[in-house]
């Protein structure tokens, strides 16, 4: 168990899909030889295929304590990766700037696809990253003992002298949010850019989200926008909880108004989109989540204040991220469990 | 150098240089040992029970002036191996696409391991890539990423010890043969062989070994 678990909560109701995240990162992390395929942080429509595709059908996590099988995902699970034809169209001009290959298959291949409930099209964006579980099913699964959950923060990370490429981690991870670079026969993940946590910076992903959907802290820091939207509003929760691994990335599942409008119908009597998929990807106590945002929204409706949805704004990166430089932490905390 | 020392000085160090080639003719007065192969039972809760797909190895050994060689071969019907494709720079080293991604697939690989240390009497290391009084040098050619030296003093000490050495690997007609150049390796030293097939998802310590036997 670590001394501080940093932790990051994402509003699926403020997310654009833009993708922003996803190249902060890329630009940041995953430019490197063998990294092409790589998307640490990617963001999904959901219902969909995900990334890599059925991640979330394949395997992994634990179950009555133990680490469930799972498949790897192949190639063509994560999708395509491939080259424009710049110099040819940059040095010999006239033709359009054009994929090498015809492509068929790309991470988020089925954006905005979703899914159909009486007749409507609904979905909505899911940004993932690795959750640096408190329970991390890829630490438990590495015989090289090359994966290690940092006391001072919780990040997990791969040891890349002690790695040799198993890839039993892959495979225990239920989120598949581990990939294999061939070229130096390592495994990669999110580093939670723990240089930039360390000085007390935010994350690239988090840093440059247009929509401001991401909240960031540690969890047992009482005045933490993190701490106090999954333990003390509780309107936060982590992806397939019943895998076990007890993530440490929080998501404010999607609130959308009721489908029809009608007045004094609540969003769980006439639901925009199904709420067994919300209870699918977040566990039953979706529902009192949803709940007690409905609450909170009918309070601020009437007038009233509404500590969490004036959070939930986030107005600016002070209300969103409280992230204390690492010499710092010692003085945080005061009996808070993660 | 003359023209002619420099003939006679490249013959030698060709044919010094022969027994790495796995179809050096060289090999052909060597010896052959066959080494039954076992198994490893699952290691781990979410390893399948996998079938022997691969039953024997044979060993032959050469002693030259240049060093000394071992060659393995053993039956494969998959050949799993990946050309690493080479990353490729742009203007200004800037990083091109690659088309690699073999997430899911594993190569055929093998390692030789020898004693550490002088073995007294018949007291082998354990198989288990030795013990902490006993160490051991692995000799691991992988058919994707070639040769590397790694030591051990038992389950889960393995380490790389960045040394290379000269090995060179033939698939053809379902076969492997591989050669490997082992520094001070002589007749009489005890040796261990292990054999990873890819196609069974092979790695680790999931893959097939023989017990101890003596170089000849």
């Amino acid at each position: 168990m670590p001394q501080h678990q940093i932790s990051m909560v994402l509003d699926l109701n403020k997310c654009l899909g833009c993708q922003t995240c996803t190249m902060a990162c890329k630009k940041l992390w995953t430019d490197g030889d063998g990294m092409d395929y790589m998307y640490w942080n990617n963001v999904e429509t959901r219902p969909g295929q995900g990334y890599p595709r059925n991640w979330d059908k394949i395997g992994g996590g634990f179950e009555d304590g133990k680490l469930r099988p799972s498949e790897l995902p192949s190639k063509e699970d994560y999708g395509q990766t491939f080259e424009y034809n710049y110099a040819e169209r940059l040095f010999q001009g006239g033709m359009q700037a054009m994929p090498q290959e015809e492509v068929r298959n790309t991470p988020n291949w089925d954006e905005d696809v979703g899914a159909l409930m009486l007749g409507e099209n609904y979905y909505f964006y899911l940004p993932r990253l690795c959750n640096h579980c408190t329970n991390p099913a890829c630490l438990e699964a590495c015989p090289r003992k090359a994966i290690y959950k940092r006391a001072e923060d919780g990040i997990v990370l791969v040891d890349q002298e002690r790695c040799e490429g198993y890839r039993y981690c892959m495979k225990a991870c239920p989120y598949k949010k581990i990939y294999f670079n061939e070229l130096l026969g390592k495994a990669q993940k999110c580093i939670f850019c723990y240089p930039r946590i360390e000085k007390g910076e935010v994350n690239a992903c988090a840093k440059q989200c247009p929509g401001r959907l991401r909240f960031v802290g540690f969890l047992d820091d009482p005045d933490s926008a993190v701490h106090k939207l999954v333990h003390v509003y509780k309107v936060a929760l982590g992806l397939f909880p019943e895998k076990g691994t007890e993530p440490n990335v929080f998501y404010v599942p999607p609130f959308n108004p009721p489908r029809t409008g009608s007045y004094g119908k609540s969003v769980l009597e006439d639901p925009r989109m199904p709420m067994d998929y919300l209870k699918y990807l977040f566990g039953d106590e979706v529902v009192d989540v949803i709940r007690r945002l409905e609450g909170e929204l009918q309070r601020a409706q009437s007038g009233g204040a509404s500590e969490v949805l004036q959070l939930l704004i986030g107005r600016d990166e002070h209300v969103r991220y409280q992230i204390p430089k690492h010499e710092q932490l010692i003085q945080i905390g005061g009996g808070h469990k993660a | 150098m003359k023209p002619f020392a420099c003939v006679l000085f490249c013959a030698a160090v060709a044919l010094a240089q022969n027994p790495l080639d796995p179809a050096a003719a060289d090999w052909k007065s060597a010896a052959p040992m066959t080494l039954s192969l076992q198994r490893t039972p699952p290691l781990y809760p979410t390893d399948s029970a996998a079938a022997i797909e691969v039953s024997s190895v044979q060993a032959q050994f050469l002693h030259t002036n240049a060093g000394n060689f071992v060659r393995l071969q053993w039956s494969d019907k998959t050949h799993d191996t990946t050309v690493l494709p080479k990353a490729e720079r742009a203007w200004q080293g800037d990083h091109l696409v690659t088309q690699s991604a073999a997430t899911d697939r594993f190569s055929d690989a093998c390692a030789f391991m020898v004693p550490a240390k002088p073995v007294i009497g018949d007291l082998n290391p354990s198989l288990q890539m030795g013990d902490a009084g006993h160490p051991v040098r692995i000799f691991v050619w992988d058919s994707t990423r070639g040769a590397a030296v790694m030591e051990a003093s038992g389950r889960e000490t393995t380490k790389r010890t960045g040394q290379l050495f000269p090995a060179q690997g033939q698939y053809a007609g379902g076969k492997w043969s591989v050669t490997l150049q082992i520094p001070d390796l002589n007749a009489g030293t005890p040796f261990a062989v292990a054999i990873w097939n890819g196609s069974q998802q092979d790695r680790d310590g999931r893959k097939y070994f023989t017990i101890w036997y003596r170089a000849q």
